[in-house]
């Protein structure tokens, strides 16, 4: 510690083990924050058209476009350490040769940032100025953990590489959730209760078939 | 005249502290971080703030490089008495630190 | 600098020592990749394509193993194409089937459209063997540095000048 360089490399150095240091405990917070999430999806309509389910898709194969209802509580989710929660809505659906649901697709997704990480969401500004001011002077909103979607346009279209969907049976949708922390470890919905995270309750659709293909008017749908 | 510009260049980077200067200067940038780290962690917990540690631990930090780095008079209370010169004929061979003439 | 003549043995410690530190980290990362089963287990986010999650100069650590579930909807993958050589970090949103034959279609949070058209020609779907990792933990920007230094070169010039300048201003 002689000279200044000495001590600017002393103190640098000693400065990356506390922020290393800390950084791991406001990871491990995120395991003593309770997690008890809940959801409810019920599927609202449902039809199977032929078209382009892309702009770029090169042939024309059928596709199911859904409408559903979700009300969810993912409050829980936000502590101090939560920079995003991603909430997707997935349809699974088993091969016609066995019961597992062995494919699955989102439908329908949303990002809901915690007022620590607003200013990184990709809206316009006006948006943006309404998001901030939504969550002034507030350091986590769990507020925003609730949502309530009523008949609900699924954002992506079920298809199949086979290009043929329709009338599957046993099609079920779900709700998940991945938790984006600042500093740590990703966690998605868990399949087994661990500590104080409880597994999402509720959160699975009655299974549902798809209707059969729907000729007329597959221009117009969209 | 450039050998000696070059020696006040090196006095002024090398900020040269004395001994007891540098385990003060050792004692206070441990204890400083550490204190910084802890408190931003408690304060950011409890607040549920993370940004609010973020700024603490960064602020906390850059005070605690200003407090170390520049050879402040506080660590240089202690001057080093040296043994007066005996005889001409040996020349000051410095005294070997680390592999580094001090002195 | 005149002391590397006079003391050659302790050049060669220092060079030794030098070697170590390098060796130590090829060696942590090479055994890290090992544990992970991935060719890269840390990658640095290069793109916005995931944001708000991950912004570019973000640390992810990836897992390549499937001990307990497949690869499924909603990880967040890297995966390689045939013929590009940057890695892409995104999440799965379509799975068919199971197996490593099982179909896979990305896509980043932040764009409109998924892969499709960031697959290889005549590629719809990607399979388990394209993908390196799956990302399991995350440290934000502190890869932003390796950014920095390949997007402006002369970064590399001026911090080599401020190495030079320590050693003339130290004294020997």
């Amino acid at each position: 510690m002689h000279s200044s360089v000495v001590r600017i490399q002393n103190v640098f150095g000693f400065f990356t083990t506390v922020a290393f240091v800390v950084a791991a405990l406001i990871a491990a917070s995120d395991l003593i924050a309770p997690r008890t999430p809940s959801a409810n999806v019920a599927l609202k309509d449902v039809q199977v058209v032929r078209g382009r389910p892309h702009y770029y898709s090169s042939k024309k194969e059928e596709y199911a476009v859904i409408k559903f209802s979700l009300s969810a509580d993912l409050s829980s989710l936000f502590t101090w350490n939560t920079k995003q929660i991603f909430v997707y809505v997935s349809a699974s659906w088993p091969n016609s040769t066995s019961t597992e649901l062995t494919n699955e697709a989102v439908i329908w997704d949303t990002i809901i940032t915690n007022p620590s990480a607003d200013h990184l969401q990709n809206i316009g500004p006006v948006a943006m100025k309404k998001l901030i001011r939504s969550a002034k002077g507030k350091s986590i909103d769990p507020s925003r953990g609730k949502i309530e979607l009523k008949n609900q346009k699924a954002k992506y279209q079920i298809t199949a590489p086979t290009g043929k969907v329709a009338e599957t049976d046993n099609v079920v949708l779900r709700v998940h959730y991945n938790v984006q922390p600042w500093v740590g470890i990703l966690t998605w919905t868990p399949q087994i209760e661990f500590g104080s995270w409880k597994k999402i309750k509720g959160g699975v659709s009655k299974a549902f078939k798809l209707p059969p293909l729907k000729v007329k008017k597959e221009e117009k749908k969209e | 005249m450039a050998d000696q510009l070059l020696d006040q260049a090196r006095e002024l980077a090398e900020g040269q502290i004395d001994f007891e200067g540098q385990k003060l200067a050792e004692l206070l940038a441990t204890a400083l971080l550490a204190t910084v780290g802890a408190i931003s962690f408690i304060v950011g917990f409890f607040l549920q703030d993370i940004k609010l540690a973020l700024y603490i631990g960064l602020g906390g930090t850059a005070l605690t490089f200003l407090l170390i780095v520049p050879p402040w008079p506080f660590f240089n209370r202690h001057p080093v008495k040296w043994l007066p010169v005996a005889g001409t004929e040996t020349k000051s061979q410095g005294i070997l630190v680390d592999g580094q003439v001090v002195g | 600098m005149l002391s590397v003549l006079q003391n050659p043995r302790q050049a060669a410690a220092q060079l030794l020592n030098f070697g170590l530190i390098l060796s130590t980290a090829f060696m942590m990362w090479k055994g890290l990749s090992v544990i992970a089963d991935s060719p890269s287990p840390i990658v640095v986010v290069l793109s916005g394509s995931m944001e708000p999650a991950f912004q570019r100069g973000d640390l992810l650590f990836l897992w390549n193993r499937n001990w307990f579930e497949e690869t499924k909807v909603g990880e967040i993958v890297v995966y390689n194409v045939k013929g590009k050589d940057i890695p892409i970090v995104h999440r799965v949103v379509r799975k068919f089937g199971v197996g490593d034959e099982a179909q896979l279609l990305t896509k980043g949070d932040n764009n409109v459209a998924d892969d499709t058209e960031l697959y290889a020609r005549g590629q719809d779907y990607l399979v388990r063997k394209d993908i390196i990792g799956s990302v399991v933990a995350y440290i934000p920007f502190v890869g932003y540095v390796t950014i920095l230094l390949s997007e402006h070169p002369w970064l590399k010039t001026v911090m080599l000048g401020i190495m030079g300048l320590v050693v003339v201003l130290q004294r020997e």
